[in-house]
């Protein structure tokens, strides 16, 4: 008699929590389901996100390409989207003990991405990122350029508050008065930044739009995707946002695939956690 | 994994991607017994190409003091830890061992590690203090009871980049024209395998471009047939920059092929990492060869012999040639000695520098009889 009223208080506590902690957050196991929403957010944290149904996506090690990682490390990434129509927003949240987002030697950059193939087609490419004459289009989320977006200099200071500097040629006193030929001299400097590439920085987005087809071709696209990422008690909740694929309809479901690094565990570029193609969809919420 | 020639190695060894040698390979020789660590050469790069915001710690060039320095910290000693079995045959013709490509475990395409930004925060910083407990009364004697010797180095170019076969992107590319390696500025994503992947730890992050970025043999004046910046500015006059041939289309008109291959004087960093380097040293005479093996192949003993004795017994050739270093800002890519004049000719063939077989020596006697003074070298 004690033992099925224990049973049946902690069934009661159970039920309670799936209310109030979870806000009756339901789980979508087998699709992403973009809801459709008279707006969309970009703020991770917005409360419009939680009545939406998440899909657990299953992380898998990337072993097509070396280098890889041996051992998993990310088990799953949490994904709840909507739309308006116009653009999709999808909402990426992930466990991860550590924050990584100061770049340097032997440091890496926690991050994530959403794939999506460039048009529909039934014979659907390899979900490694794409192949040759069949690309997908990725959209890649960086804690550091989060961190550059929210307010962090541009200075090596920011990296190593200790650091000093003798002197930088574009600091020379006679270019003071001249910002153009500075700035001019700078990019001297930043071959990267000279040569235009688009993850040099400074970053204006945390998000960079890229297209590939097949591991090692990775290459910029024009830039039509906007984010933002905040560092959770778990881990990271990050939204991303990019244009509607005009084959995504409420009649007409995608494919779509997501990858994770971990910075901290020296993830970087194919040593990552990924998944394969998984179902999107456009539907309401039942009313 | 393709099958390639290294001729370093006396065997074929596996690589990345197949054998295609560059129409001319960019490569020097540094003589170790001139280099006085002046770091002469280390600032001509770094105020020519790394005054840069997130360069602030990168030493393209960099001399350190062997065996104590390192930059960054254990470059060496960490991959030659890890790199099992380094033999080579008895009679040194052949490597035996495996090299960073055969051994490159499950996962990875090299075998390799990555610096922590801590590790490059020692730029030979203290490493001539000597490291042993001096005795009383000690005073140096020859040959030296403690040694040490200062090793110059910059990218090797090398004909089997372990920077280029690391990177997942084909961003790092060797030119076909001269054999320079170089990082695409507009490619690079920063993955940094290719600092994991060069065994001599030459290819630097940057953290605030994110991209990854190396020394480019003073590629603009290359192309202008100059020597770098590093050479020319040498002090001691240790570098000469040049090409190397083919292997077996080496020249002895061509200054390095003669150094390297034919009078074998100077010799590769690490040849049993397998990257074919081609920096070429010509090793420390006072130091321990059973060091110096290691360091720079079997090769060791006959260079250093070869070196003694070419001014002592009238090797007139192998001093004249010496003699070329630091001569000129031009790239030599042919010499001759007649009598006791030693020409360097440019790569359009034309005279660059004419240097004498021995440099005339007076010595002034110390007492100074017309002024009855003791002279003093001090001003
Ligand atoms: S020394 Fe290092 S950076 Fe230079 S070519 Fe060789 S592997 Fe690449
Ligand atoms: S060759 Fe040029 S880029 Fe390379 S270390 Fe010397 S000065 Fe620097």
């Amino acid at each position: 008699m004690r033992k099925a009223s224990i049973i049946f208080a902690a069934l009661a506590l159970a039920a309670a929590f799936a209310a109030s902690g979870c806000r009756g957050r339901t789980v979508s196991p087998s699709e992403v389901v973009a809801v459709p929403e008279q707006e969309i957010t970009l703020d991770p944290l917005d409360d419009a996100w939680y009545p939406l149904p998440y899909h657990p996506a299953k992380l898998i090690l990337q072993d097509l390409v070396e280098p890889r990682l041996m051992e998993p490390s990310t088990a799953e990434v949490e994904v709840t989207a909507m739309t308006d129509g116009k653009d999709v927003a999808f909402r990426l949240e992930w466990i991860d003990g550590s924050q990584n987002d100061l770049p340097g030697p032997q440091a890496f950059i926690d991050g994530c991405a959403i794939q999506l193939p460039s048009k529909q087609d039934a014979n659907v490419p390899a979900p490694q990122m794409g192949e040759e004459g069949k690309s997908v289009e990725i959209a890649y989320w960086r804690a550091d350029w989060q961190a550059i977006v929210d307010g962090r200099a541009d200075e090596i200071s920011s990296i190593y508050p200790n650091a000093a500097v003798d002197h930088y040629p574009f600091k020379a006193e006679s270019l003071q008065k001249d910002p153009k030929k500075q700035q001019e001299m700078a990019r001297r400097y930043a071959p990267a930044r000279a040569l235009g590439n688009d993850r040099s920085g400074p970053r204006k987005q945390p998000v960079e739009d890229m297209v590939a087809g097949g591991p090692g071709t990775l290459s910029p696209a024009s830039p039509v995707s906007s984010g933002k990422g905040v560092r959770t008690d778990k881990g990271w909740s990050v939204v991303i946002v990019r244009p509607l694929p005009a084959f995504l309809t409420d009649k007409q479901s995608a494919n779509i695939a997501f990858a994770i690094w971990q910075g901290e565990n020296n993830e970087t570029g194919a040593r990552k956690m990924r998944t394969g193609w998984i179902p999107l969809v456009i539907r309401r919420l039942p009313e | 994994m393709a099958r390639v020639n290294n001729w370093q190695l006396g065997r074929e060894m596996s690589y990345w991607y197949p054998e295609s040698r560059p129409e001319k390979q960019f490569a020097a020789v540094f003589d170790i017994n001139k280099c006085i660590a002046c770091q002469t050469c280390t600032l001509a790069c770094k105020t020519t190409w790394t005054s840069g915001k997130g360069q602030e710690y990168m030493l393209w060039n960099n001399v350190e003091t062997k065996p104590y320095g390192f930059y960054p910290l254990s470059w060496d000693l960490k991959l030659l830890e890890m790199l099992d079995g380094q033999q080579w045959s008895p009679d040194g013709s052949t490597y035996e061992g495996s090299t960073i490509f055969e051994s490159a475990p499950a996962g990875e395409r090299v075998l390799g590690w990555r610096p922590e930004d801590e590790d490059y925060a020692y730029p030979n910083v203290g490493e001539d203090d000597c490291a042993g407990q001096i005795d009383g009364g000690a005073s140096l004697q020859m040959p030296h009871m403690a040694w040490f010797y200062y090793l110059a180095r910059i990218c090797n170019h090398c004909t089997y980049p372990a920077c280029l076969a690391a990177c997942p992107r084909g961003s790092i590319y060797k030119r076909p024209e001269d054999g320079i390696v170089l990082v695409d500025q507009g490619r690079c994503r920063g993955y940094q395998e290719c600092v994991r992947g060069c065994p001599y730890k030459k290819v630097f992050f940057n953290p605030m471009t994110g991209t990854s970025e190396k020394c480019i043999a003073c590629f603009p004046k290359i192309e202008q047939g100059l020597q770098p910046q590093c050479f020319v500015n040498c002090i001691g006059k240790i570098r000469l920059a040049g090409w190397i041939s083919k292997p077996g289309e080496e020249r002895e008109d061509n200054p390095i092929d003669y150094l390297v291959r034919i009078r074998k004087i100077a010799l590769p960093l690490f040849p049993q990492f397998g990257l074919e380097p081609n920096v070429y040293y010509i090793p420390p005479i006072h130091v321990p060869t059973s060091f110096t093996r290691q360091m720079f192949g079997p090769g060791v003993d006959d260079a250093i012999a070869a070196y003694k004795k070419a001014a002592a017994e009238g090797d007139d050739d192998l001093t004249g040639l010496l003699g070329l270093f630091g001569s000129t800002e031009e790239v030599l890519s042919r010499w001759n000695r007649s009598g006791e004049t030693i020409t360097g000719f440019n790569d359009k063939g034309e005279e660059a520098v004419r240097v004498p077989l021995r440099e005339p020596v007076s010595i002034r006697p110390s007492y100074d009889k017309l002024y009855q003074i003791t002279r003093v070298n001090c001003p």
